[in-house]
């Protein structure tokens, strides 16, 4: 028996005449770490507080194991949330938060202190029981959150950004224990996020969402490595976009033109034809010295310049077609073989080079520009 | 958060007893005002049929306080005085609320409190204050006297409309200086950083850019005080005991317990009322146009 | 006094001089803003505080001070607050309008204010329009009012104690919808989202979540009405059926216009007194429960002070 499995069909919300979540479908699979990614106004939150119950749909349904929840009041589902601001009663302390909703299923005294209290100790906050929330830090309020939410053995518990108020170094250790911690509960997790890294790192799957629909969804690798929209390429990491005219498959593979250059994609709508563009990721791409013997794929460049981040250099590239990318190369203690300045080539991996069709859902138009502005005030 | 009618249902009782404890006992006014007169009691018939209201009474109050009727001086009295009392509430009031609110560095907190504090001091009593200063052997004349401004105690009390408007200011200026305060301190630091740095001199600033920006919060304190004052009845009465000083709050007090006549008082107070609205109107229109104003620049 | 060096050092200038010299400085900011704003808090306080001197002198005169007394409190057997039966009474009346007040209008106007913060259905916005009324309307307006729809229609009324505190009441809910609904905004709807997620109903979530988050704006805005009812006048004197329905106002009113007393300006002190400890009380503890809370300090008078506008 599935525990935890939630299927979203045809779920709307519209405010006034802004359509914030448009007709989305998902299945979420039982005990899995599921995120809801995009910018600013794509949805997520609303599509999360619909699940949780804070927001009722215009349209669809919400299937939380096979029964439909939509317009079942907050309180009455077994779905617990973590708020972006953590919402910890002012009032209460750090033992009286966990306990509340113990106390509201009115469970024996006994078993609501046995069961707070190992809550706490999962969290890793035993001995703090007695504190208020003020005199917390952000990340022990965040962590008390997390443990009044579990507590309650929820089917599915979602999560509203709640990384974003902490700095970075914590939120990386919080990433870790939260995704630890899913799997040793075992409860569906959906989680709610802009930072593609965080989405990357902790998810099972993911969907990338814009304008308030589901540009695609799958595995982080998946998603990362095989874009299917523009959006979905240029969102998560760096794409290196460029234009090309498509001239149609050949042995499994597509023909395009960039500039007076012929390349060959290897992957994405092969049967393309037309106005396209072409998509590589930057740890893909391969420099080679102007002098090197010449082949398919690749172009003439000039570094542009070097970018230091520590583990890597950013080389940016302007190659001759007139655009600039941005190639990762890792670092490795050695010296690179170029600088500014210096003519290189562009080797791009048929395999690595992606084409997309350009009419596909990607850029926003300027309806949706003006919903995603007025969106963006309640996501 | 789909029960329906839990929020209404919170709201009903609140709702209800304004319903029925203010809007109702406006409507009686209205009844009052435009009903009749018992001929033989002299009382009050009250008419609740819109369709059947008489406007004899409303009519014959508008002529008296028309052109040559015998309450015209008493209107043009109260708009006198309190055109007067609101411009010297400006007057001072003004660099009051500007200093405290830009200037007053450490001593901004304590001067709150002691501007606040009369807000929360009875009003009569600071009427009986003044009283007790200037009655004919109290501190007033006496330091007066004796500094030789007057040769001999003037009667303060006895019928003087100067009198009757500073105890206007007295009592009212407290409810200017908050709201202005609030307005004044609301003002951007950097507006007038912007300003200076762009070549005003302080006077100018203030001039063009203080002065404007403050302007809504002089019109909400000059209506704030301006409206109960045009009610005040209780003021002349205590600073000055005469006829010629009354204002048409007087007029109302008097033809309900003096007379009574209550179609009468009711009548005024129905010119009053509406005189009132026009005011209030006047000042959300404004700010109602200033609103829209911001949001087009 | 004279430096290490051996130079010497001039005498450090009289006050008055040093007075003048800051008056007359060229370069310092303008002086007369500060001159005028103490000059009014002077004009503004000290009458009432030789008001409150004279509540305390030996004679009978409110003009001439004569030594210190407290006769006119509870001294004098015949002329002091405590002996004086009208003035004794007008102090129950009072007392008991504002008791009164207080512990209808708050739950009424706790109630609208967490009603009209939520609700957004038809009606809501002239329901809050109705509330927001008894704000901007003149006394005397309401006074006419009420004591016509007392002696025309509710005739079982009447004037009096009852009509008294039916007309606080009705003046006195705006103001608890006013300083409620300002902390209900900062509030927001988080906690009560929280609690419902966790499992509680709407009427849990109120009692246990909202409420008590509301206690520092309850607790405020009943010394506000406290306050407000025991200075009141113009409803309180239109209402009175006389004798003993008159409270310390409508007293202080009827003796300043007459022939006052110093017991006069005892009464006066007394409800001063009473009506300033009210108010710091409410103040006080709204900022003690607020403690956790608080970033910059801003503080509650001037938001009390937005308010007004």
């Amino acid at each position: 028996m599935a525990r935890g499995e939630i299927r979203l069909i045809g779920l709307t919300k519209r405010f006034a005449e802004v359509t914030a979540v448009d007709h989305i479908d998902l299945d979420v699979a039982p005990g899995k770490f599921f995120s809801l990614l995009g910018p600013s106004g794509c949805g997520k939150t609303t599509t999360l507080r619909m699940i949780a119950g804070f927001e009722q749909p215009s349209e669809g349904r919400i299937l939380l194991d096979g029964t439909d929840v939509a317009y079942t009041p907050a309180h009455k589902r077994n779905v617990n949330t973590v708020f972006q601001n953590y919402a910890l009663f002012p009032h209460l302390d750090v033992f009286d938060n966990v306990a509340f909703g113990l106390r509201r299923a009115k469970r024996p005294k006994s078993e609501v202190r046995q069961r707070a209290l190992q809550a706490l100790e999962l969290v890793q906050l035993g001995g703090l029981e007695k504190r208020k929330p003020s005199q917390l830090s952000g990340g022990q309020q965040q962590r008390v959150a997390l443990a009044r939410a579990l507590v309650l053995n929820p089917s599915v518990l979602l999560l509203d950004e709640p990384l974003g108020a902490l700095d970075a170094k914590l939120r990386k250790t919080l990433q870790i224990e939260l995704k630890t911690l899913q799997r040793e509960v075992g409860i569906t997790f959906i989680y709610v996020t802009h930072d593609q890294e965080e989405a990357l790192t902790m998810s099972d799957r993911l969907a990338v969402m814009n304008g308030g629909k589901v540009e695609q969804i799958g595995a982080p690798q998946g998603v990362y490595e095989d874009p299917e929209t523009l959006f979905v390429a240029d969102f998560l990491g760096v794409s290196n976009l460029m234009d090309a005219t498509a001239q149609g498959a050949r042995d499994g593979r597509c023909r395009v033109r960039a500039d007076t250059f012929e390349l060959t994609a290897g992957s994405g709508a092969i049967d393309v034809t037309g106005p396209a563009k072409i998509v590589i990721r930057p740890e893909r791409i391969e420099l080679e010295s102007r002098e090197a013997a010449s082949g398919p794929n690749r172009l003439p460049g000039m570094v542009e310049r070097l970018v230091y981040v520590g583990s890597a250099v950013q080389v940016i590239v302007r190659v001759a077609t007139g655009e600039a990318l941005q190639v990762l190369v890792p670092n490795t203690g050695k010296a690179l073989p170029y600088e500014q300045g210096t003519p290189v080539q562009v080797h791009l991996p048929v395999e690595a080079l992606r084409v997309l069709a350009v009419d596909e859902a990607g850029e926003p138009g300027p309806a949706e520009e003006a919903a995603l502005a007025e969106a963006s005030g309640r996501d | 958060m789909y029960r329906r009618w839990l929020w209404p249902g919170f709201a009903l009782p609140g709702v209800i007893w304004l319903i029925v404890l203010f809007l109702v006992p406006f409507y009686t006014v209205l009844a009052v005002a435009l009903g009749t007169v018992d001929p033989i009691l002299f009382q009050a018939v009250p008419i609740w049929n819109p369709l059947e209201w008489n406007v004899g009474w409303l009519n014959e109050v508008v002529h008296r306080l028309g052109p040559g009727g015998n309450l015209t001086d008493v209107a043009l009295r109260t708009l006198e005085y309190v055109a007067i009392a609101v411009g010297l509430s400006l007057l001072i009031g003004y660099p009051v609320a500007y200093y405290i609110a830009r200037l007053a560095g450490r001593t901004k907190a304590l001067l709150l409190i002691l501007v606040i504090a009369p807000l929360w001091i009875n009003y009569l009593m600071r009427m009986l204050a003044w009283v007790n200063l200037l009655a004919p052997d109290g501190y007033v004349n006496r330091f007066l006297t004796y500094t030789h401004i007057l040769s001999e105690p003037r009667d303060w009390l006895g019928g003087r409309p100067s009198t009757v408007i500073l105890a206007l200011v007295y009592g009212y200026i407290p409810f200017f200086i908050l709201p202005l305060f609030a307005a004044l301190d609301r003002i951007d630091q950097s507006h007038l950083e912007a300003a200076r740095d762009l070549g005003a001199s302080r006077f100018r600033t203030f001039l063009h850019v203080t002065l404007p920006l403050s302007k809504l919060g002089i019109l909400g304190g000059a209506v704030l005080i301006a409206l109960p004052m045009f009610g005040d009845y209780y003021t002349p009465n205590i600073v000055s005991g005469a006829a010629q000083t009354t204002m048409i709050g007087n007029q109302i007090d008097f033809y309900f317990h003096g007379g009574p006549q209550p179609t009468i008082g009711a009548a005024i107070t129905i010119v009053l009322a509406a005189f009132l609205t026009l005011l209030m109107g006047y000042y959300l229109w404004t700010i109602h146009r200033s609103t829209g104003q911001e949001r087009t620049t | 006094m004279s430096s290490v060096a051996g130079t010497p050092v001039a005498p450090r200038p009289s006050a008055w001089s040093r007075f003048r010299g800051w008056l007359s400085n060229p370069w310092g900011r303008p002086r007369f803003l500060p001159l005028v704003t103490w000059g009014y808090v002077v004009w503004s306080i000290v009458p009432v505080l030789i008001a409150v001197q004279f509540s305390f002198n030996a004679t009978r005169s409110r003009t001439a001070w004569q030594g210190f007394s407290t006769r006119w409190y509870w001294g004098d057997p015949v002329d002091s607050v405590w002996h004086d039966p009208t003035l004794r009474n007008a102090l129950v009346q009072s007392l008991k309008l504002a008791v009164a007040d207080v512990v209808i209008a708050t739950p009424i106007g706790v109630l609208l204010a967490i009603g009209l913060a939520r609700w957004h259905g038809r009606g809501s916005g002239s329901s809050n329009f109705l509330m927001l009324f008894p704000l901007v309307t003149p006394e005397i307006v309401m006074g006419v009012a009420l004591l016509l729809v007392f002696t025309e229609v509710f005739t079982f009324v009447g004037t009096g104690t009852t009509a008294q505190i039916l007309g606080h009441v009705t003046f006195s809910i705006s103001f608890v919808v006013v300083i409620v609904r300002g902390r209900l905004f900062s509030i927001g709807r988080q906690y009560e989202e929280a609690a419902a997620d966790l499992g509680a109903s709407p009427t849990v979530a109120l009692a246990r979540v909202l409420l008590p988050l509301l206690m520092p704006a309850i607790v405020a805005s009943a010394a506000v009405v406290f306050a407000i009812s025991l200075d009141d006048f113009v409803i309180s004197q239109w209402l009175s059926k006389g004798g003993e329905t008159d409270t310390v106002p409508v007293k202080i009113y009827s003796a300043t216009r007459a022939a006052p007393l110093p017991s006069t300006n005892a009464i006066a002190t007394i409800m001063m007194l009473l009506t300033l400890a009210s108010v710091t009380l409410g103040f006080l503890v709204w900022r003690a429960f607020t403690r956790g809370e608080r970033r910059a300090g801003q503080s509650v008078v001037k938001d009390m002070g937005a308010l007004e506008i």
